[in-house]
């Protein structure tokens, strides 16, 4: 037998919600995953958030796998993470790291918590007799916990830890604990470990105000609090439970509340020259939420300095919170908060309507703390031995957000580039393992190897006969009070039952010995397990059952435990014992009556289609190719390059896109995986995820082409927005930005007469009318534009005129850069714009001066406008096609804004760059690299699994009135004419069962949740006749009626 | 708009009037096929489907019965459509049924023309036999009742006509109008295209519009909104708990002709009848072992509710259910009832358009928070 290598392997340091969605995507494509987090929890920032704009909900387990269900735990991601190939180290801190690409040895540090998760079972006696009291960090200290203590309050498991700083060794919790967990002398533990790639998500330190000047001046009160504190004053586990906002100094209800944004960030003073990107919808999302908890009448007002709605749907959010919610906006930097002798917060600011100063009284202040990133970095840099750039980073590679400058294997990814948004970190997460699988392939280590066990024939159609498990957990029964004599003995009589044992520790190697006896000698047919956390042990029991010659279908886990606990909350006076056994008994019965779920493959095609032959649509072919993807790229046009590739020299962030694209095209030429249609439209596609067929159509040669292929990236990028405003078409003096750069690059404008150039942004953009969205790239557009004139005639003068400069991130810096090199800016607001009027042919512009209130006049050589970036007309009849969504905007509609930003609800479709929406070369290229590694995920194998519980139909059943069809969220289902019958399609399927509670007999149903089964399950819970609440409360629905 | 053809008649020969309509449309192929209610060889009268000419003698649309639901029998022509084109002569809460069927994928709008009768209500099966015995004819009944009188000897019209608040029917091509017409003639009435070229080809025509028409249907129409108002209070003071509902149900033998006789219950198969409540002698030993006894049949209750969790939104109210029962349960009010509210939750009405999209058929990530709990 050849030597097994071992499999690839990939370090991801740092466990939110970047990090977690690195990891996932490497499990998901075959390897191995070791993800640290310094704290004892994983989750990051959003494990403290419930709600998230724009739904106003948490949506967090939708970063979870779609397809092939049955190999990751579909969980609450807010609750805990499971995955197969995914080792989780909290609490686990890296000291060193040596080697070199594809050869890296990581110290570990593993922090003791001094309670063996193993052996705790989660009680939490300890945490009731523990005298310490300290502040608790999850609730940023706006209460209290204990020194031992649970990090989340909603974990699960709830891995509880001792604080040793906070501990006084008491030893009170000794005394307590049942299951000797705890030891107070636990060391810390180095480890070290071999990966062959890191990729950092650690996030980065946020503005703590405590240790800054700033301090003085608004941290005055306990009533100052930070919108990450403000985040837990809201939550349902936070500081008051859900209930109303309450000010933390006295308690009283929240009524005035106030956002200051940019504390700590965009102060070029404090050396903190960046925008921390997510404050102003953070904090407008905030100012709604507030309002919906605590009434109309709470007033929220957000001082801000400009309102960065650049991503997708911001501005449409930022609408709808001041026209619909009634938040406040008012454009001004407050300087300070004073704290008044009755407790109220008072605030100076001058209203920039009016120009007048005003005092106002707030109950509470919430300060929008951004992101303090160096030291964070700094630190990356000397364990790594990587260099730092000019802005004190880590330096990435100039197109890459992603790719560590000059460190092959190494990848970082979520607020290491600076403050992300969920989308950005699901983006650039997915991005960064698709870079390290790419560099995996290069080393040419191998997958995850997985133990097949076949799958032996189910009994599912002879009579029910159940055997049931239960786990004691250690030698001794009864640690959790449980009594598993009279359990048994009660569980026996339930019709059904042939036999009840007891294991010792079934997730020991013994109780698994155990298992195994007990299953070789049973006549039994089906087998239900009691254990605890059966999210972590399904797998390998089914396994267990699986090879005693149980078909995995029959065998059913449930959490024994936690139903002890249940039980001992609901009745003190010891019959709990028979409720838990009512709890049992349904378990019982939905096994009983369990149908045998087959797991089945989808054939992959292992090729795909690529949309657009921009820079996004040509990078996302490269990255599929050069991991061996055959793949066909088309183009409507006869060249590639898209906008940016045949019009843009240069960016302001000091990109040349057109020099790029032609490497690129070099590199899709050659490349001898990568088919290139030009010319060529999609006309009609049909099929699903592993097997598309699509119907190309060649304007030149008025040829159709079909191809096959296994999934798609939709990268139709767009293009500089139409106008007719400010008489634009009348006059040589007014152009447009994209205008302006083609003459600056090519020299064709003369400057040198030119004396004063005015810019006009937000042309037709972010008005009701015109452009719901933001454009995102026009105030970066504009002022590398402003630069370039002054570059080539100091003396001109450049006016911008704006309603909000969104340089987002660092690119704050070119901003001060642009002020710093003189160029004007000058606001304006939507109901007062500015106008333009003609002398002599000359554009003259007519505005209120924002300082002085005055209408002003500015004669303008050349008059520039920012006309904004549209959609490609192309969409629609794509998302036709196709069978996905184009939202009103015309840019295309993704499964879900914030989680699954570059997925479709329909899986196997993937969207890229300015398809999604409008966005800078980077952010393109990042897209375009996520997009690649979601299709590669599931190219990468020959087939796919299905999950087993997913919805069927009873054709004999079923009368065609395709209800089901409507209903499906998902476009699972589907009406087949030809057949006239009702077809499924597995990939799709996520089993939420909206078509079996549609279906009114039952034809459409989810498997493994029939209705048999439920009203069985029912049946048993209700069966204890002083819980029945229908009718007299003596019967159950089906006694007397 | 509309156009109107009038159709006078002497003396009992209303149908024999109308039969020449019907004729006209078979015979210069207006249509391949009529559905109407025609009188039986030796009595009574039922839906039947002519496909010749020379069979129009014994049609008698106004009949005042409706033996089983003219709606059920649209399904069953058009569902798996013929290809040819029939006209349908239904009753307004047929009609509204079938509007309903063919938003479900029931009924085929295709290659039918709808034409609804003015109804002032109908008699029992039993009732009707009893009618004709006693020599009542469409055209004395169209008579009495406009002067308000239904009940003779002992019977009147069903309890659901006594509540209909649509007498005539909407959403058709043509309709046979008696409302508020003189006495001695009837209307034919064109509302749509289809209906205009229809009554061209049947040759019948002139004469006008019936004056009172638009007056005696609002009249009748608020009368019986009236009457069923009163009945909604009555039974909702009746029918506060399980036990009243039980005791309501009681008579019912889990026999289903409730359900077949629904117009809109249009499962192939109720998943009564499934093996989802095919149970095993255990299951029935563990329900009686809870109290000590059990009733048998059982799950009378639980098939109501369910029938009406599965069709409320639908109900037209045509009262089928209670005439089909052949123990005396009347659930029709029962239904009626709980229509009315779940059907103004969603301001849905059905029959009222073929456009209206139906309720809860689609899905919407925002729906009845209220219901659901769903943080906002």
């Amino acid at each position: 037998m050849a030597e097994k290598k071992p499999a690839g392997t990939v370090l991801v340091a740092g466990a939110g919600i970047s990090g977690i969605k690195a990891a996932i995507e490497l499990a998901e494509s075959g390897y191995k995953v070791i993800l640290t987090n310094d704290s004892p929890q994983i989750g990051g920032i959003l494990a403290k958030l419930d709600y998230q704009f724009p739904t106003d909900h948490c949506g967090m387990c939708r970063m979870l796998p779609l397809v092939g269900r049955e190999y990751a735990s579909q969980y609450c991601m807010r609750k805990s993470l499971f995955h197969e190939n995914i080792e989780i180290m909290p609490f686990t801190e890296i000291t060193a790291i040596q080697g070199d690409a594809g050869n890296y040895k990581v110290d570990l540090l593993k922090k003791a918590r001094c309670i063996d998760p193993a052996v705790c079972n989660e009680m939490g006696k300890c945490i009731d007799v523990c005298p310490v009291e300290v502040e608790d960090e999850f609730n940023l200290g706006l209460t209290k916990r204990k020194a031992v203590y649970q990090a989340v309050p909603h974990n699960t498991p709830k891995m509880l830890l001792i604080d040793k700083q906070a501990c006084t060794r008491c030893g009170e919790c000794l005394k307590v604990c049942p299951t000797n967990a705890i030891n107070l002398d636990a060391e810390d533990e180095p480890e070290t470990r071999e990966v062959h790639a890191i990729i950092l998500a650690s996030g980065v330190k946020l503005y703590n105000i405590q240790e800054f000047e700033d301090a003085k001046s608004y941290a005055v009160s306990p009533d100052v609090v930070t919108s990450l504190a403000f985040e837990r004053m809201l939550s349902g586990t936070g500081t008051y439970q859900g209930d109303v906002i309450r000010r933390p100094s006295d308690g009283r209800p929240a009524k005035n509340i106030a956002w200051i944004q940019c504390m700590g960030s965009r102060n070029r003073r404090q050396k903190r020259e960046y925008c921390s990107s997510i404050c102003c919808m953070f904090a407008l999302k905030e100012a709604v939420l507030a309002k919906e908890k605590g009434g109309p009448e709470v007033d929220t007002t957000i001082f801000y300095m400009d309102m960065r709605t650049f991503g997708k749907g911001f501005q449409q959010y930022r609408d709808k919170a001041v026209n619909e919610h009634g938040v406040n906006l008012i454009r001004c930097r407050v300087q300070g908060v004073m704290l008044k002798p009755d407790g109220n917060l008072q605030m100076r600011y001058i209203d920039p309507d009016t120009n007048e100063f005003f005092l106002k009284d707030y109950d509470l202040v919430v300060m929008s703390t951004g992101q303090i990133p160096f030291e964070t970095h700094k630190k990356w840099a000397d364990l790594l031995n990587a260099p730092l750039d000019e802005r004190g980073v880590l330096a990435t590679e100039k197109s890459s957000k992603v790719k560590v400058a000059d460190k092959p294997g190494l990848f970082l990814c979520g607020s290491l580039m600076g403050l992300t948004d969920i989308s950005e970190a699901m983006v650039s997460g997915i991005a960064a393992a698709g870079e390290a699988s790419k560099f995996l392939a290069t080393l040419g280590v191998d997958k995850m190897q997985e133990e097949e066990i076949p799958e032996p024939p189910a009994q599912s159609r002879e009579l029910p006969l159940v055997s049931v498990a239960l786990c004691q957990c250690g030698e001794k029964p009864g640690a959790e009070g449980l009594d598993y004599e009279l359990l048994s003995a009660e569980l026996k009589r339930h019709p059904g039952v042939d036999a009840v044992h007891t294991i010792t520790s079934i997730c020991k190697a013994e109780g698994e010995t155990e298992l195994a006896g007990l299953l070789g000698k049973t006549k039994c047919n089906r087998l239900l397990i009691g254990a605890c956390q059966p999210f972590m042990y399904r797998r390998k029991l089914k396994n267990e059952a699986r090879k005693a010659g149980f078909n995995s279908s029959m065998v059913e886990i449930f959490d024994l435990f936690g139903i002890a606990r249940r039980g001992m909350v609901e009745s003190a006076n010891g019959d709990w014992t028979l409720r838990a056994a009512r709890d049992v008994k349904s378990d019982i019965e939905k096994l009983k009556y369990k149908p045998e779920l087959k797991v089945s493959t989808l054939p992959i095609n292992q090729s795909a289609l690529v949309i657009g032959g921009g820079i996004g649509g040509m990078h996302a072919a490269l990255s599929l190719a050069d991991r061996g993807v055959p793949v066909h790229l088309v183009e409507k046009e006869a060249h590639l390059g898209g906008y940016l590739g045949n019009q843009l020299e240069h960016t302001v962030d000091g990109l040349a896109p057109m020099a790029m694209a032609t490497a690129m095209k070099l590199r899709v030429f050659e490349n001898k995986n990568i088919t290139v249609h030009l010319n060529s439209e999609v006309e009609k596609s049909v099929g699903t995820l592993g097997c598309f067929e699509t119907k190309l159509h060649s304007q030149e040669t008025a040829e159709n082409t079909y191809l096959r292929h296994g999934a798609v990236i939709l990268a139709t990028g767009g293009h500089e927005g139409a106008t007719s405003e400010y008489g634009y078409g009348t006059s040589d003096a007014v152009l447009t930005q994209g205008e302006l750069k083609k003459g600056l690059a090519s020299g064709d404008l003369d400057l040198s007469e030119v004396e004063n150039v005015v810019m006009i942004q937000c042309v037709g953009s972010r008005q009701p009318g015109g452009r719901p969205y933001c454009s995102r790239i026009c105030c970066l557009g504009a002022i590398d534009n402003a630069l370039k004139i002054k570059e080539k005639n100091h003396e001109a003068r450049v006016f911008i005129l704006y309603r909000d400069i969104m340089t987002y991130g660092f690119y704050e810096q070119y901003y001060s850069q642009a002020r710093s090199a003189g160029i004007i800016f000058m606001n304006y607001s939507l109901d007062d714009k500015p106008e333009v009027e003609f002398v002599d042919g000359q554009p003259v512009v007519i505005l209120t001066d924002p300082v002085l209130k005055e209408e002003m006049e500015l004669n303008a050589d050349l008059l520039v406008l920012s006309t904004g970036v549209d959609p490609e007309e192309s969409n629609k009849r794509l998302a036709a096609a196709f069978g996905v969504s184009v939202a009103e905007d015309g840019f295309f509609a993704e499964a879900d804004s914030k989680w699954r930003p570059i997925e479709f609800q329909k899986v196997g479709l993937y969207l890229a760059g300015t398809a999604h929406s409008p966005m800078p070369l980077r952010s393109v290229i990042l897209q375009a690299e996520a997009a690649a590694q979601k299709a590669y995920t599931y190219l990468s194998g020959r087939e796919v699994h299905t999950a087993a519980v997913t919805s069927t139909v009873k054709d004999a059943l079923c009368i065609r009135c395709q209800r089901c069809v409507n209903i499906c969220p998902y476009g699972a289902r589907s009406y087949n004419e030809a057949d006239k019958r009702i077809d499924i399609d597995a990939a799709e399927c996520q089993a939420c069962g909206m078509c079996a509670a549609e279906c009114q007999n039952n034809a459409a149903e989810v498997r493994g949740w029939s209705d048999k089964q439920l009203m069985a399950v029912i049946d048993a819970k209700i069966m204890d006749s002083t819980l029945s609440s229908l009718g007299d409360g003596k019967s159950g629905l089906r006694q007397n009626v | 708009m509309a156009k109107f053809a009038k159709v006078s008649f002497k003396k009992d020969e209303l149908n024999k009037e109308l039969s020449k309509f019907f004729k006209g449309m078979l015979s210069n192929g207006a249509v391949d096929a009529v559905l109407t209610p025609m009188a039986q060889a030796k009595k009574g009268v039922r839906l039947s489907l002519v496909t010749s000419a020379a069979h129009t003698a014994q049609v008698d649309p106004f009949a005042p019965v409706a033996a089983v639901s003219g709606a059920k029998i649209a399904s069953s022509l058009t569902a798996r459509p013929s290809g040819r084109k029939v006209a349908m002569v239904l009753r307004p809460c047929e009609v509204r049924a079938v509007v309903e069927l063919s938003k479900l994928k029931q009924v085929n709008l295709e290659d039918t023309l709808l034409i609804g009768m003015d109804c002032l209500g109908r008699y029992e099966n039993t009732d009707f036999a009893k009618f004709q015995e006693q020599g009542g004819t469409s055209e004395s009944f169209l008579e009495n009742a406009q002067a308000g009188k239904t009940a003779t000897n002992g019977f009147d019209i069903t309890g659901a006509c006594k509540i209909c608040e649509f007498p005539a029917a909407d959403k058709v091509d043509m309709r046979l109008c008696a409302l508020g017409a003189e006495s001695g003639a009837v209307y034919i009435e064109a509302l749509t295209e289809k209906g205009e070229q229809a009554l061209e080809k049947s040759g019948v025509k002139g004469g006008g519009a019936p004056a009172g028409r638009d007056e005696a249907v609002k009249k009748l129409a608020a009368a019986r909104t009236e009457a069923r108002d009163k009945k909604f209070t009555d039974i909702r003071a009746e029918i506060t708990n399980f036990e009243a509902l039980a005791d309501k149900l009681a008579p019912c033998v889990n026999c289903y002709n409730c359900r077949v006789a629904c117009p809109v219950c249009y499962c192939k198969e109720c998943v009564f009848v499934t093996d989802t409540f095919r149970h095993t002698g255990d299951q029935f030993m563990m329900w009686a072992d809870q109290s000590g006894i059990l009733k048998m049949p059982n799950d009378t209750m639980f098939f109501h509710l369910t029938r009406m969790t599965h069709m409320s939104l639908y109900c037209v109210g045509c009262g089928q259910c209670t005439s089909a029962c052949p123990n005396g349960v009347d659930p029709m009010p029962l239904f009626r009832a709980c229509a009315d509210k779940t059907q103004a939750r969603f301001n849905y009405q059905p029959g009222r358009s073929v456009d209206e999209e139906l309720p809860l058929a689609g899905f919407k990530a925002d729906e009845l928070v209220e219901v659901t709990g769903q943080v906002k």
